[in-house]
């Protein structure tokens, strides 16, 4: 008799079972997972949902099925605002081909309003598009854990500056001469002081601002000012540190009267001393830091350019990533935290502005930003924040 | 030389802030709460307020809320000296007629005295009411 495994047609059987295995694993992982998870057909008609989704959303899998998803499933923003069909992640897969991750709120069968985490992919087989998957995941527990992080840090940061305060107006005084006359010794103690008080605040400043920004929680408050007066408010202490390195800094703002912008200028003054300091501590003893305010039609443009160390031209993609350091710099330049260009990115940003560079290792970097005269904030109920973060 | 208020709870920052400001000329009289602010602003007629914003009995806010109600002067002005910046509070302080936000921590004595002199620039010297 041959042997089964011989015979061409009694192969498939055994093919089958493969099959058969392969169709129950598929499914036992797509029931079993923990994160929600649609599948649509390529009009975005929901062709299969796992429990974990039932659950999340309230709803039975038949009230789900054949129904068009974004229709279906509401997603809102955190002001209760309907998201556009355009913004939905799932539409973003299927006109971009890619997938696309997003965080907003969906409404569940009750009503009630949850923060979801979103992740949709294309379904393409042998080349040809045949639906999405979606997959999410209730986020109520990790938005309450940043929210608690959130204004605990908050809290620190304002009970941290709150003695440093007094440490810097007392030593300033002292160094100012309010309670007496102080031999050069006694001011040079003083300024140590000074300096790593300053060093404190700015960290503290830091920490602060970047928890509000990744929360959503800072507040912008746009009035008229004068882009060089915001610059000059700040450069004193600036060029104290300048001139502790030799370094000359310069200000030059053509057409002053033109530089009158509607802002929020303690971010603007935050920016502006972030982008000077850094250019004074990557810059060689001796070097310049040059200051240039340009007026132009829309918007007005701030260059900080140094004769210092530069930027690596492998380092230079990541510069505004968070705790990003250079490693020309870390060599040459201990302290630091990596913070300080997330930080103006960040708020740039938030006032609808751009920041880019320049730089050349061993020449020197610029550092650019604009802001638009007619300002652009990105404020909560914008379009662009639409999409909860 | 104006007339001024410093609302800081602090004590230590209170009176070295009373030291700078009359060092220059004013004329200061300090709280160290806003209920204590509300019960002198009346006789003493600032022309210009220093309110911290986050104090014990009433806060800042509070403060400029009971002072609207019973109907301030419209050109006093109202600087917000504080550590929070950027921070809803601050946004709701400008809504209540604050001029001008300064960081604590950031601000040297000269400093303050600058934008306390700049603020005033724009006041016509008003005469205290006779009592």
């Amino acid at each position: 008799m041959a042997k089964l495994h011989e015979n061409p047609l009694t192969k498939r059987p055994r093919a089958r079972a493969r099959h058969h295995e392969e169709h129950v694993e598929a499914e036992a992982l797509f029931t079993s997972m923990g994160d929600g998870a649609i599948t649509t057909d390529e009009f975005g008609k929901i062709t299969r949902v796992n429990p974990a989704a039932q659950q999340i959303l309230g709803y039975s899998e038949a009230e789900l099925l054949d129904e068009w998803l974004p229709k279906k499933i509401i997603a809102l923003s955190f002001d209760d605002s309907p998201i556009n069909l355009i913004d939905r992640p799932i539409t973003k897969t299927f006109l971009t081909g890619k997938p696309i991750s997003a965080k907003m709120y969906y409404r569940r069968k009750d009503g009630e309003k949850i923060p979801v985490a979103i992740n949709t992919s294309p379904i393409i087989v042998d080349g040809k598009p045949l639906g999405a998957i979606e997959l999410f995941r209730d986020i109520t527990l990790e938005q309450e854990v940043d929210r608690m992080k959130s204004e605990f840090i908050s809290l620190a940061s304002h009970q941290l500056r709150t003695p440093l305060s007094a440490i810097k107006t007392y030593t300033h005084m002292l160094a100012e001469g309010y309670m007496g006359k102080l031999n050069s010794s006694q001011k040079k103690s003083l300024n140590t002081i000074i300096s790593a008080s300053n060093r404190m605040n700015e960290l503290i400043s830091t920490l602060l601002n970047i928890t509000r920004i990744e929360s959503g929680t800072i507040a912008i408050t746009l009035k008229m000012v004068h882009m060089v007066t915001i610059i000059e408010d700040v450069l004193p202490e600036l060029i104290v540190m300048a001139q502790a390195k030799n370094i000359t800094v310069t200000l030059d703002a053509s057409d002053n009267a033109r530089n009158r912008i509607k802002t929020d200028s303690l971010i603007v003054k935050e920016v502006v001393t972030n982008l000077v300091s850094n250019a004074i501590k990557y810059t060689p003893d001796g070097g310049t830091v040059a200051i240039i305010v340009q007026a132009q039609r829309s918007d007005i443009r701030v260059e900080v350019r140094d004769s210092g160390w530069g930027i690596p031209t492998y380092d230079q993609d990541q510069i505004f990533s968070k705790f990003f350091r250079g490693q020309n710099i870390v060599k040459r330049e201990t302290s630091g935290t990596g913070l300080g260009l997330y930080l103006v990115k960040g708020l740039i940003d938030a006032l609808g502005g751009k920041v880019w560079f320049t730089s050349e290792e061993s020449v020197g970097t610029s550092f650019f930003f604009t802001l638009p005269r007619a300002n652009q904030s990105k404020t909560p109920g914008d379009k662009e924040k639409a999409i909860f973060l | 030389m104006a007339r001024i208020l410093v609302v800081e709870d602090d004590r230590d920052l209170n009176k070295a802030y009373s030291i700078i400001l009359r060092h220059e000329g004013h004329e200061v009289v300090s709280a160290f709460d806003g209920q204590e602010a509300l019960n002198k602003i009346t006789d003493f007629e600032p022309e210009l307020v220093l309110l911290d914003l986050l104090m014990p009995i009433m806060g800042g806010l509070e403060f400029l809320q009971q002072w609207e109600k019973s109907k301030r002067q419209p050109d006093v002005k109202i600087l917000i000296f504080t550590n929070m910046e950027n921070s809803p509070e601050v946004a709701e302080a400008y809504k209540l007629g604050a001029e001008r936000c300064i960081i604590k921590s950031w601000t040297a004595p000269h400093n303050l005295a600058r934008v306390v002199s700049d603020s005033l620039a724009g006041t016509k010297k008003k005469a205290k009411t006779p009592a």
